[in-house]
């Protein structure tokens, strides 16, 4: 178990000489003196300031990966993994050569012919530069296609080894049953040769978890019967990918439960892709959203900012129909909850609200018209389909209302009749446009005084705008660029509540590639922050020529934020304490309290 | 029912080394054949697609090393295999002999479900070799043997001259369509929240 980066994490065991308690105590109240708050006496004993004891660590760019090794020797290190492989194992020194025109390797040379993998090289060459721009530029939320593409490309193509990321599922005996890129069928030789390896490795009573080959990563999940492999070379830590190949799994046990497993117990040759039929897209959106959506990361869940008043009048009347008999209700706006209640004693986890809303908004027949489909919620229940009724109530916004019995379909019809009438009445629906709109919170908008702490009004979201001929002092610092003290973005996720916030994207944030590559290293520092074995940690300050990143993990709540990479490192710390305060002062209004089945 | 769908059929080839396994395999999927012998290690993994009675198959073709150090491996190769090829090369008794071996070995390895009709081919490979003079297993042997396996189809190859080779594994698609299971509807559970406890706490839940 090695770190390659642990000098730049510092938890509790600083490894600085000691300070005393007393010490760390003092510097609690951060010693730099240009705020107001330090000199004046901290009665308050929330433990919302953060400690400036870390260490800073200057990272260049190419900073090196997190330990990608789990356990010793669990981790199987070549090159490549065609043939290759199986030389470890056996003396026969043979490595493949460029003769053998049959192995099908990644890395390996044009391989599995198949009678219609014929491209002629300058198509496919001008193909790659052609999307090389899509996906560094505009392969992002905004410009994302739906659905499959490059069906025509192999692993013979070109431009198919040179796409960055690729997830597999296959089964047990190596039939292929899901690809991100290219046909699967044509892929059928190169989802044998990951089958090979898997299974090789297991019947050595191991598991391959991970094969690094240059600058690709290859990880593996084994989940019974089914196999997930992603290959990627966006220097992504391999905890981050597993986690991906973990949720790409639960979006498939979404669709059809675990009861598959029994369909390949009783025949191995089962071929499942006929039971996955025109999900591709529900796939590839969730894929898409491993670069842009922080919950694939988190594990929580985030909400639509709305006055108090309303979340409360839309949770009323949801809570209403779960007592009806409806198991879950949940309101969403695009990826974001309005408002959820669950019957007695039901919870709902935030990786299965991720799932079921990709699902139901990747799945374009769900918007013509109101919907009954089975679904199963893998962390309620993997082995066993609900039945969820869907219905859009404008472009963006709609309800889910799940139930156990199959025939409950008029019923919730009736519901839902009912929730749409309240929602009109108390104009909920309006409310939820204009949020839309509005956005959340800007960091610009960050308040500067954070004293009135226990002062009678409690600012409100949105109200925040400064006069431009406010004495903002930070602001002409930095060229107006952000908020105070450089601050570009900052996510706060409440443990307690398993939600999170995250601030809207804003200038020098602005391209769907910065928001991508700022995304990326959220996750970074997350997986670093969480590393098993070493990890928990509570701060971590990371410098480098893109940002200052800073995170704070405590027992209420993790703060991730991004500062301009010349950001003062004490003025950092004092906005990230300021921010976790705005949060507090406004966390009515952008998180669902008290109504929330995780209260149970 | 069994629709126009394509299907995909994982084909092993099993056989003693250097009886032509990877050679018909090049024959068959690239159309080329050379004479320089290269021992196959651990598997080749290979596509074809094809056409049989108007539905679309791919082939997956694993072509494994014949070498006996690599029979360990047979587990983790033969799950799932809805074919299994057996080659033998006419010119070595040795290798004819082996079928038996093979098949066996397969079929405990494999473990399918109905192993008296699972689907094989055998091949007797190399009859273009001394223009037949240095043969001998004789076709009339290959085919007895291969009647007292539950019929068995058998195919006189040569990997050289491509000589059939395009008809057995004609053949094979032919087979796997025959054993098709019959497709069931798939019915999972329903949550029963009445019954009682089978609902599993979320893990995130914070109470």
């Amino acid at each position: 178990m090695t770190s390659e980066t642990s000098p730049s994490v510092s938890g509790d065991e600083a490894s600085d000489p000691k300070p005393s308690p007393e010490d760390q105590l003092a510097s609690l109240a951060l010693s730099e003196t240009d705020g107001p708050a330090s000199g004046s006496p901290r009665e308050n004993n929330r433990h919302n300031e953060i400690e400036s004891a870390e260490e800073e660590v200057q990272t260049n760019s190419a900073a090196p990966g997190l330990a990608v090794v789990e356990n010793s020797g669990e981790a199987v290190r070549r090159g490549r993994i065609g043939g290759v492989l199986w030389a470890r194992t056996n003396s026969e020194p043979e490595a493949d050569g460029p003769e053998s025109p049959s192995s099908s390797g990644y890395a390996g040379e044009r391989g599995s012919s198949s009678a219609s993998s014929a491209g002629s090289g300058i198509y496919e060459i001008a193909e790659v530069r052609d999307d090389e721009v899509v996906d560094g530029v505009s392969d992002s939320q905004a410009a994302w296609v739906p659905g499959k593409r490059h069906v025509d490309e192999d692993d013979a193509s070109i431009s198919w080894r040179k796409r960055k990321k690729h997830y597999f599922i296959l089964s047990n005996s190596g039939k292929p049953i899901y690809s991100r890129h290219g046909d699967e069928h044509k892929l059928a030789g190169f989802s044998a040769t990951l089958q090979a390896i898997i299974s090789f490795v297991e019947n050595g009573g191991d598991r391959v978890k991970l094969v690094r080959a240059g600058k690709h990563q290859v990880v593996f999940l084994v989940k019974g019967p089914i196999y997930l492999v992603c290959i990627s070379c966006t220097e992504e830590p391999y905890e981050s990918l597993r986690m991906q190949l973990e949720l790409i799994y639960g979006q498939m046990l979404l669709i059809l439960t675990k009861s598959v497993n029994r369909c390949f117990e009783k025949n191995p040759k089962f071929d499942m892709t006929p039971l996955l039929g025109g999900t591709d897209v529900v796939f590839s959106s969730l894929i898409h959203s491993f670069s842009w959506n922080p919950a694939t990361f988190l594990h929580a869940y985030t909400c639509l900012p709305l006055a108090y008043a309303t979340r409360q009048a839309a949770g009323a009347i949801l809570q209403d129909v779960a007592d009806s008999g409806v198991l879950f209700a949940i309101l969403m706006c695009k990826h974001k909850v309005i408002s959820l209640v669950g019957a007695q004693k039901a919870s709902l986890h935030p990786d299965d609200i991720l799932l079921l809303s990709n699902f139901v908004m990747a799945s374009e027949s769900f918007r013509t018209s109101e919907s009954f489909s089975p679904i199963c919620l893998p962390r309620y229940n993997p082995m066993a389909f609900l039945y969820a009724y869907v219905h859009y109530f404008d472009i963006d916004t709609y309800l889910m209302l799940l139930t156990t019995s199959s025939e409950a379909f008029y019923h919730l019809k009736d519901c839902r009749i009912r929730i749409e009438m309240v929602l009109l009445k108390s104009s909920v629906l309006s409310e939820i446009q204009r949020s839309m709109l509005d956005g959340g919170m800007r960091v610009e908008e960050l308040p500067l005084d954070p004293l009135p702490r226990s002062g009678s009004f409690s600012p409100h979201l949105g109200q925040h705008t400064l006069p431009t001929d406010s004495p903002d002092g930070f602001r002409e610092l930095y060229g107006g660029i952000g908020g105070p003290a450089g601050l570009w973005h900052f996510i706060y996720r409440s443990i307690f509540l398993d939600q999170y916030v995250s601030s809207e994207f804003s200038a020098p944030i602005s391209s769907p590639r910065q928001q991508k590559r700022l995304y990326r290293a959220y996750q970074k520092l997350y997986a670093s922050m969480h590393e098993r074995g070493i990890g928990p940690h509570k701060t971590q300050f990371r410098r480098d020529e893109n940002y200052v990143l800073l995170c704070w993990v405590t027992q209420d709540f993790e703060l991730y934020a991004a500062f301009d990479p010349l950001a003062d490192k004490a003025l950092a710390i004092k906005t990230c304490n300021r921010v976790c305060q705005w949060v507090k002062d406004v966390e009515n209004e952008i998180f669902l309290l008290g109504a929330s089945p995780f209260s149970w | 029912m069994a629709s126009r769908r394509r299907m995909l059929l994982k084909v092993i080839i099993l056989g003693d080394s250097g009886v032509g396994k990877t050679s018909l395999m090049n024959q068959y999927v690239n159309r080329k054949f050379s004479n320089q012998y290269k021992a196959t290690i651990g598997a080749d993994f290979l596509t074809k697609e094809v056409q049989f009675e108007d539905r679309l198959f791919t082939l997956q073709i694993w072509d494994t090393a014949g070498q006996e150090r690599f029979q360990s491996l047979g587990v983790a190769f033969y799950r799932g295999a809805d074919c299994c090829v057996l080659v033998y090369d006419v010119n070595v008794m040795k290798s004819f002999d082996n079928l038996n071996n093979w098949r066996e070995e397969f079929l405990i390895q494999a473990s399918p479900s109905d192993p008296e009709n699972f689907p094989f081919v055998v091949l007797g490979n190399k009859i273009d070799v001394d223009g037949g003079n240095s043969r001998v297993v004789s076709e009339k042997k290959a085919k007895a043997w291969c009647a007292s396996k539950g019929n068995i189809p058998y195919f006189e190859t040569s990997a050289k001259e491509g000589f059939n080779v395009d008809d057995a594994f004609q053949c094979i698609a032919k087979n796997a369509l025959k054993n098709e299971p019959e497709e069931e509807i798939y019915l999972p559970d329903t949550i029963d929240v009445a019954g009682g406890g089978r609902q599993q706490r979320s893990t995130g839940c914070e109470c």
